[in-house]
């Protein structure tokens, strides 16, 4: 057989059996065996040397074209196949994606813990400070200090938690009836010492908000914890005016509540500031038309605040002829108890994983 | 306070507000209103009717079966007005009468609601009404019969015009001014830029106020004399014929007990009930009317604020057996004991004041002073005498004594918070004008008042450009004068100086330039106002007291909203602060959620989780709120362990809290305790259910070390070591099962299961790993900065080792002695297989399968390099580990 010949019917197999191959390994064993190293169609083209002149140039030629004609067909069909067992795959393989996905557990922050952080970041927005300071007081920062009168109601054991003084040595009969023991130890009723404490180690201005958690001898039950989280602020500048205890406020609540809210002042009276208000925030229940939620006021009232009482500045160093500021106080288990019309405080306390993986 | 709107409108021009446009003026300049509350009755479907026919119920010898003309109220079909048809009972129902007509959907007081009704086979369609079934008064003799000219259909409410309404006042502790309606009209005429009706109005002017008032005020006032009246005749002997007064100072004592005591006698006196018109004003103030002398005593007081008892003089005198009562202020003694007019017995101390008439055998109490009196001076139904006391006692001791005996009246709740000594004798004038009006009471001449030091009047500067500077609004003088003048004040003087404080200029007084374009500027000074405030008012004492007045009757809405420029302050949070929020979210993270828990500790668990440390004590509450409240908290974990029990009391089985809290370390020398901050967690089931593809391992130790592992590497902290608890110090730990946890070589908390003994104190009957870590020094050990170190670019190459060794040997002497066989080139040692086998192994030895990750730094190592590094490890393993390798 010449070879020409032979190529001939090395081209003729090797198309057909290329038409014939379903799979890309089937392809590729046929691959080797015509185009691989020992491939027939290679030792064809391997063997020109033995060949005459004459032959050589025409069976070369020939052979060429019969390689790049197969190769050509080998590359159609490979990609062919390929596209085949692509999406014979993709239909093996279809997920229900309905299934759920496969989470890494998630912790969540306690929503009293959330409404801290959402107002310290109002605040630290505002350039304020966070500060902290003992939860066991002394009378003298808790009340004292704070402008509070000596015979004040506040200060009297049904309405602030005292402690036992470690400093003065009680008859052990004493301690065991806890009668007759007076101590100005206590646990603080407000964050207020702590606005006290900064003012003594700052020099004005004074930008601060000052969280934490206060007592007060209420026994639990749906509306009153005897420990709750009061955020309470700060401001000593000079010419720090009422205006500006308004602006702040108005932008703290709509921050807090949303843009729709209205505020209202109303004057009031605590001894640490002077003057003195209650703010309340319109309802957004019914938005302030009167509601059951609000008690038909339309309005809740969620903060006291008012411009710093200059006998309050003055116990602290500060001269009330140069510096003015002003102060105020909210409650965040309050605002929670708004924000998520909260049935029952004491929810706040229990660690019912329910309760806290929905915040 | 409650206030009578009725009663108020003869003491001040309300501009025709009415009781709700009132109240909300109030709220906005700082009066909280706690209710409103319209007298008695509810008008709607009720109706001027004209009975047309009236004839006998064919079935009831009394009733009456009567039509009414309602006019529009009641239409047929075609819409025409048709009388109503209703059975009524009374007696003096007749055809031609003009009646109130209660129609169906109308609810009378008592709730009594109008039906369609069938009255002995009669139907009846609505009610003719009686006065008291109204609610207008007492009268149920018969129906109410409307003069002639009373309009057919008309609503009652607008032919009667509004009952009563009752303004229900919070009066904030430093208005005592507020707690009369005297007092109260005043800040009704400042909130309202109004009048106050003249003091010396007589009946006539009332009379006068009546016709414009209409028909209504003519109810409320009918009868009412002007609300200050005067005495007409003193005819009984001198006041000092028949008793004396004197104060008996005790040296201990921190005030004056007493600054004022006038006292009046009135002789004659018939007890009786008190005229309708001053029974309304007190009711509506909140007091029971009970006869003539403590209705009168009452109402003055609701008047002006000044308290009044009225002693029962023949009986004072009874006790002194005397003459002449000689009436005694003085100081309880410790363990006395007084009968107070509740029939109460109490024990005194000398914190109370008492007043005493003065016996042979020394004193003797009649009354516990500005609190209530005694049941031996009462005056009753026989009483003819009266001795009538008009005094100011001390607030401080007032508000002990009211608080030590839970005591409040009327009385004491002025007293504790001021009563105006200047007002005593005109209180005690009034009083005794009403008596001699409605007790037939004759007034003795000449009062007694002892009152050795007259209040002084107070005078204040107020600079008109500071009330506008701390306001942020420009306040005009003429404001400032004139609503200051409406509370009381009056103003004494004005001179104009310079004031240093004034931060804005603008404030200050101006000067035109005339030029429209040009802003005027200012003078530099500012008006200062003499202010002399009335003794009614304890709370201004300053100029910011007056300040505040001004702002609040401005309106704090009116002034504009402003942020403060905060200029040289820079805010955010520290960087213990930001660390303390990585902490959380690390927690969170790491599925942890976050539980808040009472601060408040039992002994018995300060014992259960306390490490002993006898410099500390632990904080003890005075007056806990129960037993397991007693102390401040040492350790979070029984707060966290109460929330697992909760959870798997309440179906919750995969509990996973944290808490950062504090704790309470006192020391005995140092009266406020370390407060600690401390993080802690518990953790107990899974991390999840079982879900379609995963089914997790309960949560064990090693969850717990791998959080704090993670936390540290949060937190930046490199140097640590876990060491195995002591079983003694750390006795809540299941033992074998607990770490402590060491930062640069300090101890800062522990992690662990908890013993299961433990664990039946919280009622947990599931496995609970818990640690507890002190937050403060992990802030302390945190740091921020990293130091990079370079990649390197030649590949690692990773052998694999497996060796047994006796089971005693810890996996961290195992890593470090690998490590310092292993040279310099060992970069990283990963322990993946942990195997025992009794037969291969041995019963005492375990098979460690370690990962070792070798790079030659600045270049590839070679296999020879690598094989030779492991010959030499191998081998001191073998002698330092005495592990031997599995081949």
């Amino acid at each position: 057989m010449s070879a020409i010949e032979n190529l001939e019917i090395i081209e003729k197999k090797t198309l057909d059996a290329i038409s014939k191959k379903a799979t890309l390994e089937e392809l590729d064993q046929l691959r080797i065996t015509v185009v691989g190293k020992k491939g027939s169609l290679t030792q064809i083209l391997r063997s020109m040397g033995t060949l005459s002149a004459e032959e050589r140039p025409l069976v070369g030629k020939r052979a060429n074209e019969v390689r790049e004609k197969i190769e050509a067909a080998l590359l159609t069909k490979k990609e062919e196949l390929a596209a085949k067992e692509l999406s014979e795959r993709i239909e093996a393989s279809a997920l229900d994606i309905s299934l759920p996905g496969r989470s890494r557990p998630q912790g969540h922050a306690h929503v009293i813990s959330q409404i801290v952080k959402e107002v310290e970041e109002i605040f630290i927005g505002l350039g304020y400070t966070v500060e902290d300071g003992p939860y066991v007081e002394t009378e003298y920062y808790n009340f004292t200090s704070l402008n509070a009168p000596k015979d004040h109601p506040s200060r009297s054991p049904r309405d602030t938690f005292y402690v036992v003084d470690p400093t003065v040595a009680h008859p052990k009969e004493e301690i065991d009836t806890r009668k007759n023991i007076i101590s100005d130890v206590l646990l603080r009723t407000q964050t207020s010492p702590v606005q006290m404490r900064t003012m003594e180690k700052q020099c004005p201005p004074i930008y601060m908000i000052s969280p934490g958690l206060v007592f007060r001898p209420d026994t639990p039950d749906a509306n009153h914890l005897p420990q709750f989280t009061q955020i309470e602020g700060l401001v000593i500048d000079k010419g720090i005016t009422f205006g500006d205890l308004r602006g702040t406020l108005d932008h703290m609540t709509r921050a807090l509540f949303g843009n729709d809210r209205r505020t209202r002042y109303r004057p009031h009276f605590f001894p640490f500031t002077e003057p003195s208000c209650e703010i309340d925030v319109s309802c957004g229940v019914c938005g302030g038309k009167g509601c059951r939620f609000c008690n038909h006021a339309g309005w809740l009232e969620i903060l006291g605040a008012g411009l710093v009482d200059p006998n309050v500045l003055q116990n602290a160093g500060i001269d009330p002829n140069v510096y003015s500021g002003f102060a105020f106080g909210m409650g965040a288990e309050r605002i929670a108890a708004l924000r998520y019309n909260l049935p029952d405080l004491r929810l706040l306390t229990t660690g019912d994983m329910r309760f806290l993986e929905q915040f | 306070m409650r206030i009578s709107f009725e009663w108020l409108k003869t003491l001040v021009d309300v501009k025709g507000f009415s009781a709700q446009e009132l109240a909300s003026e109030l709220v906005r300049t700082g009066t909280e209103v706690a209710a409103i509350e319209a007298e008695g009755q509810n008008f709607d479907h009720v109706v001027v009717g004209y009975v047309e026919t009236c004839v006998d119920h064919p079935d009831s010898d009394h009733m009456h079966v009567t039509t009414v003309n309602v006019g529009a109220h009641n239409v047929d079909e075609d819409g025409n007005p048709t009388p109503l048809q209703i059975v009524c009972g009374a007696p003096n129902v007749a055809a031609g009468e003009k009646v109130l007509v209660a129609t169906v959907g109308a609810v009378l007081p008592g709730d009594f609601k109008i039906k369609k009704a069938k009255l002995r086979g009669v139907e009846s369609v609505g009610m003719i009404c009686s006065a008291r079934e109204l609610g207008l008064g007492e009268d149920h003799n018969g129906i109410m019969v409307l003069p002639e000219d009373a309009p057919v259909g008309m609503a009652a409410s607008e032919y009667l015009g509004t009952g009563d309404t009752v303004i229900d006042c919070e009066i904030t502790p430093n208005r005592p001014d507020c707690l009369n309606m005297q007092g109260f009209a005043k800040e009704v005429a400042a909130t309202l830029d109004s009048s106050l009706q003249a003091p010396g109005a007589g009946e006539k002017t009332i009379a006068e106020k009546i016709a414009e008032a209409g028909k209504t005020a003519a109810a409320q006032t009918e009868g009412a004399p002007c609300n200050f009246p005067k005495i007409q005749n003193e005819t009984a002997p001198a006041t000092e014929t028949y008793a004396s007064i004197s104060f008996e100072e005790s040296p201990n004592d921190e005030e004056p007990r007493c600054t004022r005591y006038v006292a009046r006698v009135l002789t004659d006196i018939k007890i009786k009930e008190s005229p309708e018109w001053l029974q309304k004003r007190i009711r509506a103030a909140g007091a029971r009317p009970i006869n003539n002398v403590v209705d009168i005593t009452n109402y003055v007081m609701f008047l002006t604020g000044q308290p009044l008892h009225a002693f029962d003089l023949d009986k004072l005198l009874q006790l002194a057996q005397t003459k002449k009562a000689n009436v005694v202020v003085s100081a309880a003694t410790q363990g006395e004991k007084i009968v107070t007019l509740d029939g109460e017995e109490r024990t005194l101390t000398p914190q109370n004041t008492l007043i005493n008439v003065e016996t042979n055998d020394g004193l003797l109490p009649v009354a516990l002073a500005g609190v209530m009196g005694c049941e031996n001076s009462e005056i009753d139904e026989t009483s003819t005498r009266v001795f009538l006391e008009s005094a100011v006692f001390a607030p401080s001791y007032t508000s002990r004594t009211s608080r030590d005996l839970d005591l409040i009246s009327e009385a004491s709740l002025r007293y504790e918070r001021g009563v105006d000594a200047t007002q005593s004798l005109e209180a005690a004038d009034i009083a005794c004008a009403l008596f001699e009006e409605y007790a037939d009471a004759k007034i003795a001449e000449k009062p007694l008042d002892l009152y050795p030091n007259p209040v002084e009047s107070r005078c204040i500067e107020l600079s008109v450009a500071r009330v506008s500077d701390l306001a942020g609004a420009k306040i005009e003088k003429d404001f400032i004068a004139s609503r200051l003048e409406k509370l009381g004040c009056k103003i004494l003087g004005e001179t104009e100086k310079e004031d240093a404080r004034i931060v804005n200029a603008s404030y200050l007084e101006g000067v035109g330039t005339g030029a429209a374009s040009a802003p005027a500027y200012h003078t530099g000074l500012t008006s200062f106002l003499t202010v002399e405030v009335p003794a009614c008012r304890p709370d201004l004492e300053r100029e910011i007291d007056l300040v505040e007045e001004v702002i609040r009757l401005w309106g704090m809405e009116n002034i504009a909203p402003t942020i403060p420029a905060a200029r040289n302050h820079t805010g955010g949070y520290s960087t213990g602060q930001k660390r303390i929020h990585l902490i959380k979210d690390c927690l969170e993270g790491e599925g942890l959620s976050e539980k808040l828990s009472l601060n408040f500790s039992s002994g018995a668990d300060l014992v259960l989780f306390g490490e002993k440390d006898e410099n500390t004590v632990p904080v003890e509450l005075l007056a806990p709120l129960s037993s397991d409240q007693s102390f401040m908290r040492q350790s979070l974990i029984p707060g966290l362990l109460q929330g697992v029990a909760y959870n798997l009391s309440h179906g919750t089985e995969n509990v996973a809290l944290y808490e950062q809290g504090r704790v309470f370390f006192a020391h005995k020398e140092i009266q406020q305790p370390q407060e600690p901050t401390y993080v802690s967690g518990v953790l107990s089931g899974q991390w999840k259910k079982d879900s379609w593809d995963e089914h997790p391992l309960p949560l064990d130790f090693f969850d717990a070390k791998g959080i704090l592992e993670k936390l540290l590497a949060t937190l930046r902290i490199a140097k640590y070591r876990f060491r195995p608890t002591d079983a003694e110090r750390f006795s809540w730990i299941f033992p074998g099962r607990g770490a402590e946890l060491q930062v640069n070589k300090k101890a800062v908390g522990w992690l662990g299961a908890i013993h299961p003994l433990t664990l039946q104190k919280f009622d947990i009957e599931k496995d609970v790993i818990a640690f507890e870590l002190n937050q403060d020094e992990l802030l302390t050990a945190a740091k921020s900065s990293v130091s990079f170190k370079p990649i390197s670019p030649y590949p690692d190459i990773e052998v694999d080792l497996a060796f047994t060794v006796p089971e005693d040997t810890t996996y961290k002497t195992c890593v470090e002695r690998l490590r310092s066989a292993g040279g310099k080139f060992l970069k990283d040692v990963r322990l993946f297989d942990i195997y025992r086998d009794e037969k291969r192994l041995g019963a005492d030895r375990k098979s460690l399968a370690f990962a070792l990750t070798f790079n030659g730094d600045d270049r590839t190592l070679t296999q020879e390099e690598v094989d030779t590094i492991m010959e030499h490890l191998i081998e001191k393993i073998g002698k330092s580990l005495n592990a031997e390798v599995r081949k």
